[in-house]
């Protein structure tokens, strides 16, 4: 599930993974807007952390308990000293940040997840980022990697209130940053009006300004859009994984936003269908290795351990094998 | 079941997978369908449409809403007279393209939409007289029913399942009927009624798709339509197939009357949940 980044505090909770987790200790803690603040987290030895690309996240587990992921906003490398988050003060969250910004203090232990990707930066002769308020974090970190190695074409469209509320201003003086307060809505369109196969968008802000970039990217190839989704629709797809078609051992990466029925298909699989909304059972697989996460209305909890609706499930584990069903 | 019924929107959906068009009145004919309804699509490239085909083939040889929910998203509109398609996207126009003599300018955009591969485009499908309805494949006879939909049963889905609204148009219906008693068009396959001055027949009830699935304005995949079926009535039909029984010029406003043995009793959950599911010709192929 992706780390549903950045709300308005710029984390929701999440689901702990099977990556180790490591203990970190808050090196260093500076206000970047009155309620923004940076975080720095080191190893208590000062020695290398686990790699990381740009767009990755760590899930941080507060003072207080709550879990939460914060997107990594320095454009990362091999063996960083450091993970650096940025944590918005939301006085009607639920506790997560304020435990952050109150109870963090230098020199606190916190448990930090290894740093995972589900919004990484592929490569592209263009580039477009959509930025909305501390949705700044995983572009900062992709906007700075792409600048270092001296990358030409990366535009940014950065989108704040105010230039007090506004992450990283000095480092945006040459792209387009707005602030609503003073003259109202920048209107997107003139950004994504032309369809170009070469760009890839990249956006990450409140869901308002998702859900527009989504829309007004309709006549895009929607692989060159990438969003960061704060959560994952109630009934939606979710994480990818990869499916194994027993048969032939053909390998079909199964993305987040299409089932697996879909992919295999796509891949050159047939499987009979009708319903597709897992009711009424005509794709059933056999289930051979691995975990399913069943979303069907069709199966039986002993039908389950053995098979699963390929329109509606997927895999609870990084990997699952199907065949066709016995 | 005479009294409040009446027509209270009339759609032609002239591609399959796009945007609904709303008409003010629709001339039919005994046997035929809604002028132009369904009749483009775009077809898969490696699959078993072939232009000229006069046998009606399963939705999935053809790009809709169940697996490119981003279709949605479009806002198209075919000029049927001038046969011109314009598109709009977030209220901006981004093609404006004539279906024959731009074909190709047509097919380039929908790859990119579709997300084809380089070079491949999908395969234009029109063959005079052939609508890409669902129910084709069961016939050219069902190819021309005309579908119905009761506002009443979609806002009493909505209101089972606890959901501010549902918007009629995931349905893609032909026809949109109100002030009928909710569910009670299901009683409608096999009976005969009038809308103003056109006679009908019920055919078959409607078995949904997941295209339900899909917001139409945003193109996301938002609301589990099939499942909220499934759990507060027991089935998974929403609206009814007629066939056009005679001549006649359908309006907005037109009021329904008729409906054979019933007699105007609303259908009870009862009825819907137990007796309804497989009994009539209830079924068929299921649809968007």
């Amino acid at each position: 599930m992706r780390p549903l980044a950045v709300a308005s505090s710029g984390a929701v909770p999440v689901a702990v993974g099977p990556l180790a987790d490591l203990r970190l200790v808050v090196a260093d803690r500076t206000d970047l807007t009155p309620a923004v603040r940076r975080f720095a987290l080191r190893r208590p030895d000062g020695g290398p952390l686990p790699g990381y690309e740009p767009g990755a996240h760590v899930t941080v587990t507060t003072p207080a308990g709550h879990q939460r992921s914060y997107s990594l906003v320095e454009p990362g490398g091999e063996a960083p000293d450091e993970y650096v988050v940025c944590v918005l003060r939301e006085p009607a969250g639920r506790g997560g940040s304020a435990s952050m910004h109150d109870e963090a203090l230098v020199g606190a232990e916190l448990t930090v997840g290894e740093p995972r990707n589900r919004f990484p930066l592929h490569p592209a002769k263009r580039y477009l980022f959509v930025a909305g308020g501390i949705g700044i974090t995983p572009i900062r970190s992709m906007v700075a990697r792409l600048r270092a190695e001296g990358h030409a074409d990366a535009r940014v469209v950065y989108l704040t209130r105010t230039a007090a509320e506004t992450p990283f201003l000095d480092e945006f003086g040459d792209d387009t940053v707005h602030h609503s307060a003073e003259r109202g809505r920048l209107d997107l369109w003139p950004h994504l009006a032309v369809p170009d196969d070469e760009t890839r968008v990249y956006c990450c802000g409140p869901l308002p300004l998702i859900r527009a970039v989504q829309a007004m990217t309709a006549h895009w190839r929607p692989s060159r859009v990438h969003v960061e989704e704060f959560a994952a629709p109630a009934d939606g797809f979710a994480a990818p994984f990869t499916a194994v078609w027993a048969p032939t051992g053909r390998r079909v990466e199964v993305p987040a936003d299409r089932s697996l029925l879909t992919a295999l298909r796509r891949s050159g699989v047939t499987v009979d269908s009708s319903c597709e909304a897992g009711t009424c059972g005509t794709c059933r697989l056999a289930l051979l290795d691995g975990e399913a996460e069943h979303r069907d209305f069709a199966l039986t909890d002993d039908e389950r351990r053995a098979s699963l609706i390929s329109c509606v499930s997927r895999a609870a584990s990084e990997e699952i094998t199907v065949g066709p069903p016995g | 079941m005479t009294g409040g019924g009446r027509v209270v929107g009339l759609y032609v959906h002239p591609i399959k997978g796009l945007s609904p068009q709303p008409l003010t009145s629709v001339a039919l004919r005994a046997g035929g369908g809604v002028p132009h309804d369904r009749e483009f699509a775009l077809a898969r490239p490696d699959g078993r449409y072939e232009p000229g085909r006069r046998v009606g083939l399963p939705k999935g040889e053809f790009y809709t809403l169940v697996d490119e929910h981003r279709l949605a998203g479009l806002e198209t509109h075919l000029d049927v007279a001038a046969d011109v398609l314009t598109v709009r996207v977030a209220g901006h126009e981004v093609l404006s393209a004539h279906l024959e003599r731009d074909r190709d300018e047509v097919l380039r955009f929908f790859a990119r939409v579709l997300d084809l591969p380089e070079g491949v485009l999908p395969v234009p499908a029109r063959d005079g007289g052939r609508r890409f309805t669902d129910v084709s494949r069961r016939g050219d006879e069902p190819m021309n029913w005309i579908s119905l939909l009761n506002l009443a049963s979609v806002r009493d889905l909505a209101g089972r399942a606890g959901v501010d609204a549902i918007d009629p148009r995931r349905f893609r219906a032909n026809v949109l009927l109100d002030g009928l008693p909710a569910w009670s068009e299901l009683d409608l396959a096999d009976r005969e009624f009038t809308l103003g001055g056109v006679r009908l027949r019920g055919t078959s009830r409607t078995v949904r798709c997941a295209a339900t699935e899909v917001d139409p304005g945003s193109g996301r995949r938002d609301l589990p339509v099939l499942r909220l079926l499934k759990q507060h009535l027991g089935h998974e039909m929403m609206g009814v197939y007629a066939r056009v029984l005679s001549d006649g010029v359908l309006e907005v406003g037109d009021g329904f009357s008729g409906g054979g043995a019933v007699d105007g009793e609303a259908v009870g959950d009862e009825a819907v949940g137990g007796g309804l599911v497989g009994s009539g010709s209830g079924g068929g192929g299921s649809v968007g």
